[in-house]
């Protein structure tokens, strides 16, 4: 009487197993779908991002191609920065870029190298414009805002 | 809708409910309602369930390698577990040291930082433990390649299986220090000439494999690759005609029905149960997985296919291929010379492991005898499998070069 009900219940947790273990990979393959869409979309940021200029393959550290500026940002090679980058030209907190009123402010944090705007030292702090290049330690960046 | 939200971005719910399901379902069919039993359930879906989320707090890699490995591990002790619950319960012990192995390993390969230098001491190693087995070893299955130590026994291949990857990772590295395309291979040569001795003819053939590829992959002279091909095509043939345990094998996989009851036996058997099987498998308990001799280690696929299902089969051959792909895709993003060698060289070594196996069973290549990597019963094989798999999570992180790390600790006192 056992065997008769568990081979009767048996055949009916197979048809479970089966759709457990396919959702299972359902999911596991999505997510590295998302993964792999979530690479392509980091070009499409916001309306206002750094993009980077060097070729990021000559660089020996990790530095992504696009940074985004929702908020302000903090820039630097400490772990409590916004944009953490490991390059040895860059102090532990190096500059800061804030938004006021619509508009960009880009300012130093008293760095030991000094932050660029188009290759002029900052002194205190500088308005950022469209096509801005910023040079941070040996990294060059451009401004893009789109409005 | 926000269930189903939530449902799939954890796949690993799904594993957790598959676990619970099915180890209940086990227990009903073994008719043992005892603490241990109900402890074993519970225990090994929580194990599974805690140490993924736990992998999502430690490391800043991959996830999906664990949850794929997880998800093996639960039909692989799912079926053993049936087939002979004693055996099932060693193998969730080993599967809790395993994850052990995968967490230890993760944190010594991250910790010391001189694996490309000790070339010397990988090669040493393997050739000692080689050494070991031909004098301490004891045959087990017509292969002489067990250690006994007071009753316990374990294979050192698959300790060796790490150190050749580590071994031919750290040559590659160190090319312009030492270059010199034929000592390297006289040492590869040796290491399959030791297993063939000890009549392991799977591993040698696992050993070859791995070692062309990365050989294609990183040298340069293109002609010494195919002189070696070439070499190994007619050291089979040679092989073939010298060793009657080669020719046994390959007459067993023409035509296994001639010698039935012999040494076609086995193979006929795994045939018989997958075809017995057909989409959705017989359900758990209703087959007859034990007419197959070995099928906890070597037949483990078969005895999937017949209660679970051919459905759950390609599933089990999808699950390696995301896992290779995964492999790939962490060796090919690595920046670190010898963590993109060893990532590929692991990434190989479950794979061609897995086909080499996978094949054996369903008649497309001859049988030898080799374990599915986290599926098949046997405590060396699945710790190893998860120490290899540590070392790949290990390279899927991004690892900070030599120059900067002492940069860091040159600039503390900075600003």
């Amino acid at each position: 009487m056992f065997d008769i009900i568990f081979s009767g219940l048996s055949s009916i947790f197979r048809y479970l197993f089966i759709l457990l273990i396919y959702l299972f990979m359902f999911g596991i393959i999505r997510l590295i779908y998302l993964d792999i869409k979530g690479i392509k979309n980091k070009e499409i940021r916001g309306n206002t991002y750094l993009k980077l200029i060097n070729r990021k393959d000559s660089l020996p550290f990790k530095v992504d191609e696009f940074y985004s500026l929702v908020s302000n940002v903090t820039i630097g090679r400490s772990k409590n920065n916004k944009i953490i980058i490991k390059d040895p030209y860059i102090s532990k907190k190096h500059a800061k870029i804030i938004k006021e009123r619509n508009q960009y402010f880009i300012e130093d944090l008293n760095s030991a190298n000094g932050t660029f705007l188009n290759s002029e030292e900052i002194m205190d702090a500088a308005i950022l414009k469209n096509g801005d290049i910023i040079t941070i330690g040996s990294i060059n960046f451009l401004f893009v805002t789109e409005q | 809708m926000a269930t189903r939200k939530v449902n799939f971005k954890r796949p690993q719910n799904f594993l957790f409910f598959l676990n619970l399901l099915s180890l209940s379902l086990v227990i009903l069919y073994n008719k043992s309602f005892d603490r241990l039993s109900v402890g074993v359930v519970v225990g090994l879906t929580l194990t599974i369930y805690i140490s993924n989320l736990l992998l999502l707090k430690i490391s800043s890699g991959d996830h999906y390698l664990l949850q794929i490995v997880s998800m093996m591990m639960s039909l692989g002790i799912i079926m053993i577990y049936r087939i002979n619950p004693e055996l099932g319960f060693t193998q969730v012990i080993w599967y809790v040291i395993g994850i052990m192995t995968f967490y230890l390993t993760y944190f010594i390969i991250k910790k010391i930082t001189f694996w490309p230098k000790c070339m010397k001491l990988y090669i040493g190693a393997s050739f000692l433990l080689f050494l070991l087995t031909l004098i301490f070893g004891s045959t087990i299955k017509g292969a002489t390649n067990w250690i006994q130590i007071r009753g316990h026994t374990f294979q050192p291949v698959e300790v060796i299986k790490i150190l050749f990857v580590f071994f031919l990772a750290s040559y590659y590295v160190n090319r312009n220090k030492f270059e010199n395309k034929y000592i390297l291979s006289i040492i590869v040569y040796l290491h399959i000439g030791f297993l063939f001795i000890q009549k392991d003819l799977g591993s040698a053939m696992l050993f070859y494999m791995v070692f062309i590829v990365i050989f294609y992959v990183y040298e340069n002279d293109r002609k010494f690759i195919l002189i070696n091909i070439i070499a190994a095509i007619l050291m089979a043939i040679l092989g073939y005609f010298a060793f009657g345990h080669v020719q046994i094998r390959v007459e067993a996989w023409l035509n296994p029905w001639s010698d039935i009851s012999g040494n076609g036996y086995q193979i006929t058997q795994s045939l018989f149960a997958i075809a017995e099987g057909g989409f959705l498998g017989k359900g758990i308990g209703n087959g007859y997985p034990s007419f197959i001799p070995e099928v906890q280690t070597d037949f483990i696929f078969s005895a999937i296919c017949e209660e679970l299902g051919i459905l759950t089969g390609i599933a089990v051959i999808m699950l390696f291929l995301i896992l290779i792909y995964r492999g790939i895709k962490i060796s090919l993003e690595q920046k670190n010379q010898f963590y993109r060698i060893v990532a590929l060289g692991i990434t190989l070594t479950l794979g061609f492991q897995t086909f080499i196996i996978l094949g054996g069973v369903t008649k497309l290549i001859p049988l030898t005898g080799i374990t599915l990597p986290f599926l098949s019963y046997g405590g060396s094989s699945l710790v190893m499998s998860f120490a290899a798999l540590g070392i790949l999570q290990v390279a899927s992180e991004y690892i900070y070069s030599e120059q900067e790390e002492n940069y860091e600790q040159g600039t503390k006192e900075d600003n």
